[in-house]
């Protein structure tokens, strides 16, 4: 509910305008209540003043007719003589003309003429008039106070008294309540023991008694009580009583009287607040409308403004708040500007204002959704020897050159789309849909990008290669595709033809190559990169004297993998030195092994050509194995000596220095110089496998292999033969000459543990047989 | 005569009643039976008077006087009168005559009529002389307008006498009553 700041606003000034008109309308009623308790005390203590002053003329009106009845000639001669009918005449002759209520004679003797005696106390009436002269007070007839005053008979000694007497009943205190300006209630209480009674039982609460009761005994001030209609004020004055007991003139006011007067004005300041009240109410939800009203359309255009619609908002007022709104129109315009120089920057290239990589993924995403079912064909157009063209004419022209290239393709098929991948590489998203198409419109468009640029007044030849990639929405992200493009250009320029669309097979999978090797160097932490070694056997003395090692691995997704697999890959990746490096420990730390098994093997390893000119593995290796004492052979192939020879064959005198033995590994499957097969500090020489194995059919490869025997022979190398898979083989070996033997049909790569007793039960047979006769 | 405060206490009649009984016979007192008006007062304010005396009642005021008496046996009336010297009244029975003025109410006074030749009242010292009262038995009281008693007269304790007998009496005495 106080969310809104009208509700907060009009809620605010409505609260705080009924707080102060409260707080006004209080004040105003204490004031008046203090006011009219005030003036209602005053009022009653001057009716009490008043009131005394009555008592004090009745009582003298009274004494007056006493004294001119009580002095009169006839009468006392008629108290004297006893002549109770005079005296009856003359006492009932006063009280109508005086209005009394009671007019009696009583003589010294206590006798009393005028009232039935058994109405009053005759002598306690007797004791208190004859206690003082002219006495008077208040005294109990027949139950019912009255006002007594009494005047002595003398003739001239006393004869008795005349006493005249008023009753002070309702009548009595209502004339005496139309004596006070305000409306007063009087009454009398009379104390019977300790509790004070009203004469008019009505009256009475145990409140007021208790009150009179205090009154009594104090000073008689007005106070005030809870009176069965509201708070009254109350004046107590005792009045004289005659022949003891008490009685109080009682004088209550009710102050809810005294307010009543002030009600109208107390009414007009409710209603006047009340209806200001409204005023408020109206005016500030008015007010807080004109301001709450504009905040929230701010609000509703910063959401709009947050989601990117453009917005404007509409104030009209001049204040602080129509000066927000110009702002706000003017910082959301700002907005936009920057927006869309940040969007242009973040789809276009700087320097050629072409679009970027970023923007060119946007659209082939877009023309991939457009139709999901035709590919999107893109292509990479590549300006051929950029970088030497840029320096002959500079960044600023070059970069010119791309810009005129990029018009050209736009100009030869304005539906593409051109932007810019690299330097010298522009990308060029197609409307067309299939890709042979695509490369024989892009080579026949080629001699026309071609065309001569005049640049700076010069001319200058261009050559330009493209490569293209198709892909459909969901087959291949955007930006995997213009990868594709980019391989397929590289495909094109090794390939040497203009257009060539993007080769998967050629290309395999790099990704995962990667990843294989970063594996493989974990594969050799964990063992899951193992070493097998395959038997050379001596063809000569039958023995085994050496062994192959082979790597494998055993990879945790994709099982068994080859040598062939994953070596490659390492040559390629900078990962051989490693791999090499610990096929070199392991195969020592293998020899060592079997000699404590009683083997002594020349253990052979394959050095790739990546490392054959790498010093550096070359003095680490040659010191591994010094250290280690084991006798080693290296295979290389013939090839990796060629590419860099002048440090090969140093490297290769080194290890020949060292000790360790040079096999020309795989010889007659590469290209082969016997230049370099004369120069290379080789020990043996293996034949490859693909001669010895097709040695069975083919007469041809019999007669290379009998001829490569005979020149490694004449050169002074040892003859290796791999691949041997048949006894026809190794025996067609065995008539040639050849040195060793290495293949399935002597043994099967193994593992250190079969290897171990592979030549423990070689052994055995061996010293039992001649290896010929076992053989045949 | 001494009131209960001690002081001296005038016109308090004393009456000795040899035998008990009245006597018999004139009874003749030695003073004037005359109550003069003088100078609004009623002089003396209490006389002795026997029975059947006839009282005067000389006005020696400037003033005219209204004398009269309520008492019982004693009744009289002196209408409004001047300056006179020859109003008399009969005292017929005994008792006491108060007597009044009608016109001036402070006016008061009181005759005590007597039925013995042994009736003396206080002077200003407080003192009675009764003079050749006889020895025995005797009835003695003592009057006094304001003696708290009834009839204002009360019997002393002195029940026979024997040559001079000098007694102190204390009486006590009311406020007169007051006329406002």
């Amino acid at each position: 509910m106080f969310n809104r700041l009208q509700t907060k606003l009009t809620v605010l000034y409505a609260g705080l305008f009924a707080l102060a008109l409260g707080a006004i309308a209080v004040t105003v009623y204490l004031t008046i209540a203090g006011t009219a308790q005030q003036a209602v005390r005053q009022e009653l203590t001057a009716t009490g003043g008043v009131f005394d002053r009555v008592w004090a003329l009745r009582t003298q009106r009274l004494r007056d007719g006493a004294d001119i009845l009580s002095r009169d000639f006839g009468f006392r001669a008629a108290v004297a003589t006893r002549d109770a009918p005079t005296i009856d005449s003359a006492l009932a002759n006063l009280r109508g003309r005086m209005g009394l209520d009671l007019a009696v004679m009583m003589n010294v003797d206590g006798e009393l003429t005028g009232v039935d005696p058994s109405k009053l106390d005759a002598e306690r009436l007797w004791t208190a008039l004859d206690a003082e002269d002219g006495a008077g007070g208040v005294f109990m007839v027949d139950g019912e106070p009255y006002q007594l005053i009494s005047a002595p008979i003398l003739s001239p000694t006393l004869t008795g008294w005349v006493v005249f007497g008023v009753r002070l009943d309702d009548r009595e205190m209502q004339a005496l309540e139309r004596l006070s300006s305000i409306r007063l209630d009087a009454d009398v209480f009379n104390r019977e023991g300790q509790q004070w009674r009203a004469e008019n039982a009505e009256r009475q609460t145990p409140a007021l008694s208790a009150f009179v009761a205090n009154a009594a005994k104090g000073d008689g001030a007005p106070g005030r009580i809870q009176g069965p209609g509201g708070d009254e004020l109350v004046l107590v004055k005792p009045l004289k009583t005659l022949g003891g007991g008490a009685s109080s003139l009682v004088l209550r006011y009710p102050l809810a009287l005294a307010l009543a007067p002030y009600r109208p004005l107390l009414a007009a300041v409710v209603l006047a607040g009340l209806v200001g009240a409204a005023l408020v109410i109206v005016a500030s939800w008015m007010l807080s409308r004109g301001l709450a009203r504009p905040i929230a359309e701010l609000d509703a255009a910063a959401q709009e403004l947050e989601q990117g619609r453009e917005v404007h908002v509409v104030v009209q007022t001049r204040d602080e708040i129509g000066r927000l709104a110009d702002s706000f129109n003017r910082m959301a315009h700002g907005i936009r500007d920057r927006e869309a120089r940040i969007t242009h920057l973040a789809m276009h290239d700087p320097e050629t204002g072409l679009a970027n990589r970023h923007a060119l993924e946007a659209e082939i995403a877009a023309r991939m959704a457009a139709d999901p079912t035709r590919p999107v064909i893109i292509g990479a157009l590549g300006l051929d020897r950029f970088t030497f063209v840029r320096g002959a004419i500079g960044y600023t022209l070059a970069t010119e050159l791309i810009v005129e290239i990029g018009e050209r393709v736009r100009a030869h098929n304005p539906d593409v789309m051109v932007g810019r991948l690299t330097t010298s590489t522009l990308c060029v998203v197609s409307s067309i849909t299939d890709l042979e198409e695509a490369v024989a419109i892009v080579t026949s468009a080629t001699p026309i990008l071609e065309a001569p640029v005049r640049l700076g007044g010069d001319l200058v030849d261009i050559h330009v290669s493209n490569g293209l990639a198709a892909g459909r929405h969901g087959e291949i992200a955007p930006h995997r595709l213009i990868e594709q493009a980019m391989i397929a250009l590289d495909q094109a320029r090794d390939a040497g033809r203009k257009a060539s669309p993007f080769d998967q097979a050629a290309y395999g999978d790099p990704a995962s190559n990667l990843s294989l090797m970063s594996e493989m160097l974990e594969a050799v932490r964990t063992g899951a990169l193992f070493l097998n070694h395959q038997p050379k056997l001596d063809l000569r003395t039958g023995a085994i004297t050496g062994a192959e090692a082979l790597a494998r691995w055993i990879h945790p997704t994709r099982g068994f993998l080859g040598p062939d697999l994953f070596v490659g890959m390492a040559e390629e990746t900078g990962h051989i030195r490693a791999l090499t490096d610990y096929v070199i420990d392991q195969a020592i730390a293998d020899q060592q092994a079997l000699r404590a098994a009683g083997h002594d093997l020349v253990m052979s390893v394959n050095i790739s050509g990546r490392l054959i000119d790498d010093l550096g593995f070359a003095r680490q290796a040659i010191a591994r194995v010094s250290e280690a004492g084991a006798r080693m052979c290296f295979e290389i192939t013939e090839t990796a000596v060629v590419g860099n020879a002048a440090v090969a064959l140093q490297v290769l005198e080194q290890f020949k220095a060292a000790g360790i033995a040079v096999s020309i590994d795989d010889y007659g499957s590469g290209l082969s110089s016997l230049a370099y097969l004369k120069q290379i500090p080789a020990d043996e020489l293996k034949i490859d496998k693909a001669f010895v194995m097709g040695m069975d059919g083919e007469a041809k490869d019999a007669l290379l292999v009998k001829s490569t025997v005979d020149l490694a022979h004449s050169l002074g190398l040892k003859v290796v033969a791999e691949g041997v898979e048949s006894r026809e083989a190794l025996a067609m070996l065995q008539v040639m000459g050849c040195d060793i033997a290495q293949g399935y049909h002597i043994a099967k790569p193994m593992a250190l543990p079969a290897l171990t007793e592979f030549l423990t039960r070689w052994g055995a047979e061996d010293e039992a047989a001649d290896p010929r006769a076992k053989q045949a | 005569m001494r009131g209960s405060d001690g002081k001296p206490v005038p016109d308090a009649v004393v009456t000795v009643y040899p035998g008990g009984q009245p006597t018999k016979g004139p009874i003749k007192f030695d003073w004037p039976y005359r109550v003069a008006q003088q100078n609004i007062q009623f002089t003396p304010f209490v006389l002795i008077a026997p029975a059947g005396a006839e009282v005067s009642f000389p006005n020696l005021d400037k003033v005219r006087h209204h004398v009269y008496s309520f008492s019982a046996g004693n009744k009289f009336e002196l209408k409004l009168y001047g300056r006179e010297e020859n109003r008399t009244v009969r005292m017929p029975a005994v008792g006491v005559a108060a007597i009044g003025c009608n016109i001036h109410d402070q006016m008061v006074g009181f005759i005590k009529v007597v039925d013995t030749q042994y009736a003396a009242k206080s002077d200003a010292s407080g003192k009675a002389v009764i003079r050749g009262a006889p020895d025995g038995a005797v009835v003695v009281k003592v009057w006094h307008p304001y003696l708290r008693a009834p009839k204002n007269e009360k019997t002393l304790p002195l029940a026979a006498l024997k040559g001079a007998v000098a007694q102190d009496v204390a009486i006590d005495l009311r406020a007169p009553a007051m006329t406002h």
